[in-house]
């Protein structure tokens, strides 16, 4: 059995911000929607896993924290990716996640591509609604903490702001909590792992890695520019083992799982919320 | 990549330092303290005497109501109902003589002001902002829930340091997507179909997105195994 060769995607830092999303983003939802569904059965039921009403919020007042702790930190992280010896290059050039002229000709090829009128754009690292995905968390991360924190120092903020600010901070909080668990339960998962070239799983960002035959199909003009760039060979990387495969694609199902279990709840008891 | 343990270094001290960081925050709020300033506190003798200073008990910014129907005043204007001509608002006994009163439940009569935070999830009851009987008007001088004292009588009961700002929140806040937000409440209403509109802006973008990935790549992959994949139309 000779390896496939395969090439690196993401580092271990990336990883574990990731990783640790996963796992911070999913306990706000169920504690955020065991606070917003308490008035429906269901609601109760996993207050109850929390520990109640009280309990809940302060899970989700303290994860919040590490939440916005770990922006801060990911917000570093991206300065020191930056190569400071061409900033602008760096910044706006084929690796780097900010969006650019060519995602909307990308767009506009992959539109014709859908209905076979075209052939498939070649993407470079990143794909257009990979960076969408990105720049969704990274907007919506501060304004779900800055609303956040608003409602959890009510006191504080009005002495700076009018009191009902509040009652926007609140509406904002729920109305962005509930556009980010929807477009993460759908249109994430299916993009990411059930779509029919990914099925059953996009180990990349579990692996670090992604066999270079599937990199060159997706995204030909990023091994193409490794390739002229001759930093191929530099990021070829080992498979994954067997028993952390394992692990992964058993967490990263539970997620999924979880995730999906949240979404249609939450929509089928929607009705029964009782507020405004 | 001779700079990448430089870099990892520094990442690791500032991951440190940020982490250290959680130890100098506040806990979150519990139950809120009684503070007048950053550095000066509540002692004891206003807390029991129920003097505060003269500036909390003011509402400085804030207009409290929209008063006339149809004239907006200042840039976020915002009230707690819609703003119709409220009859009744400056009575001692809002309810005197209204014909089945002693007969009914509040929420028989007031639908609308049972769905707010307060009620729907807080379970409080009515009486525990509005007081015994009489129930006096809102506007009514010596209502405990006039704006000039609404925050020390109703809300400091629960919400200990609240100030008149603090008070300026909408209790009964109206559907934020409805008419009457649109007319009391405009920031309300204009946040709310801004958000709505997001949301369903990208899913309807992203689901059929999604779904033609999905299609058009099950057909790729049938015609891949006979030829190769990037030239198949
Ligand atoms: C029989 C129906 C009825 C019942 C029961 C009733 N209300 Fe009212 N209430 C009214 C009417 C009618 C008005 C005047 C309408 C207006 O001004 O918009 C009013 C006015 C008020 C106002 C003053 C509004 C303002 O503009 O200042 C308050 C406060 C109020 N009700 C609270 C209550 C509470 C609390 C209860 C339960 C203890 C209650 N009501 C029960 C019919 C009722
Ligand atoms: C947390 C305290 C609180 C509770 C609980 C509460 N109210 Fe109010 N209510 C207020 C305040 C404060 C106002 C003044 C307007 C404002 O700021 O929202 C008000 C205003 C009103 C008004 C005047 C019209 C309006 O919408 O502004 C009515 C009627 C009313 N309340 C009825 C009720 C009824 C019925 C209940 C129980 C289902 C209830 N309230 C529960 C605090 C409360
Ligand atoms: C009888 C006790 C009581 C009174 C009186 C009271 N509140 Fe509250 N309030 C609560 C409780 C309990 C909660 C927590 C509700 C929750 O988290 O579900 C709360 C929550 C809040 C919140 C946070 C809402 C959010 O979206 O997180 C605000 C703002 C608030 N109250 C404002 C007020 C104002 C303004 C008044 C005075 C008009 C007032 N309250 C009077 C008990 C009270």
């Amino acid at each position: 059995m000779t390896p496939t060769p395969r090439i690196k995607r993401f580092s271990v830092i990336e990883r574990l911000f990731h990783l640790s999303l996963m796992i911070t983003f999913l306990l706000q939802t169920a504690t955020g929607f065991s606070r917003l569904y308490i008035t429906t059965a269901w609601g109760k039921k996993i207050n109850a896993v929390f520990g109640g009403y009280d309990n809940s919020l302060l899970i989700h007042k303290w994860v919040g924290v590490v939440m916005m702790v770990g922006f801060v930190i990911h917000t570093v992280y991206l300065f020191t990716r930056i190569n400071w010896r061409t900033p602008v290059k760096s910044v706006f050039g084929e690796d780097s996640l900010v969006p650019n002229i060519a995602d909307l000709k990308h767009f506009g090829q992959r539109i014709l591509w859908f209905f076979g009128l075209g052939s498939r754009p070649r993407f470079s690292r990143w794909t257009y609604w990979e960076k969408f995905d990105y720049w969704a968390v990274y907007w919506g991360l501060p304004l779900l903490a800055i609303t956040g924190v608003m409602l959890m120092y009510p006191m504080v903020t009005s002495r700076f702001l009018p009191g009902w600010s509040l009652n926007i901070a609140a509406l904002l909080h729920r109305a962005e909590a509930i556009l980010a668990v929807t477009y993460i339960f759908i249109v994430h998962f299916f993009i990411g792992h059930l779509r029919p070239s990914s099925f059953p799983m996009n180990e990349a960002m579990f692996s670090g890695s992604v066999p270079l035959e599937e990199a060159n199909e997706e995204k030909p003009a990023w091994v193409e520019s490794l390739q002229n760039s001759g930093r191929l060979k530099m990021v070829s990387a080992a498979a994954p083992v067997l028993w952390y495969r394992v692990v992964y694609f058993v967490f990263g199902y539970a997620v999924l799982l979880f995730g999906v279990y949240l979404l249609i709840n939450g929509i089928m008891y929607a009705r029964q919320v009782g507020l405004h | 990549m001779a700079r990448e343990p430089a870099v990892l270094r520094i990442f690791v001290i500032l991951v440190a330092l940020a982490a250290g960081a959680i130890l100098l925050l506040p806990p979150p709020a519990s139950a809120q303290e009684e503070v007048a300033s950053a550095i000066r506190r509540y002692k004891e003798k206003e807390a029991s005497t129920g003097y505060y200073e003269e500036y909390e008990v003011r509402p400085r910014r804030q207009r409290p109501f929209v008063e006339i129907p149809g004239v907006q005043v200042g840039l976020f204007p915002y009230s707690p109902s819609a703003a119709e001509v409220r009859v009744r608002t400056r009575l001692a006994d809002s309810h005197m003589g209204i014909a089945f009163y002693t007969d009914k439940t509040c929420v028989a009569c007031h639908p609308q002001e049972a769905k707010d935070i307060h009620t729907v999830r807080a379970n409080l009851t009515c009486r525990q902002c509005h007081g015994g009987e009489p129930i006096a008007s809102i506007q009514y001088f010596n209502s405990p829930m006039n704006p000039i004292r609404k925050h020390a009588y109703v809300c400091a009961k629960c919400h200990e340091g609240s100030s008149a700002s603090f008070a300026s929140y909408i209790i009964h806040e109206p559907a934020p997507g409805s008419m009457a937000a649109l007319k009391s409440f405009p920031l309300l209403y204009i946040v709310y179909w801004f958000m709505t509109v997001l949301l369903v802006g990208t899913l309807a973008f992203f689901i059929p997105h999604s779904f033609l990935t999905g299609v058009r790549e099950l057909f790729t992959r049938k015609k891949e195994a006979k030829n190769d994949a990037d030239t198949t139309h």
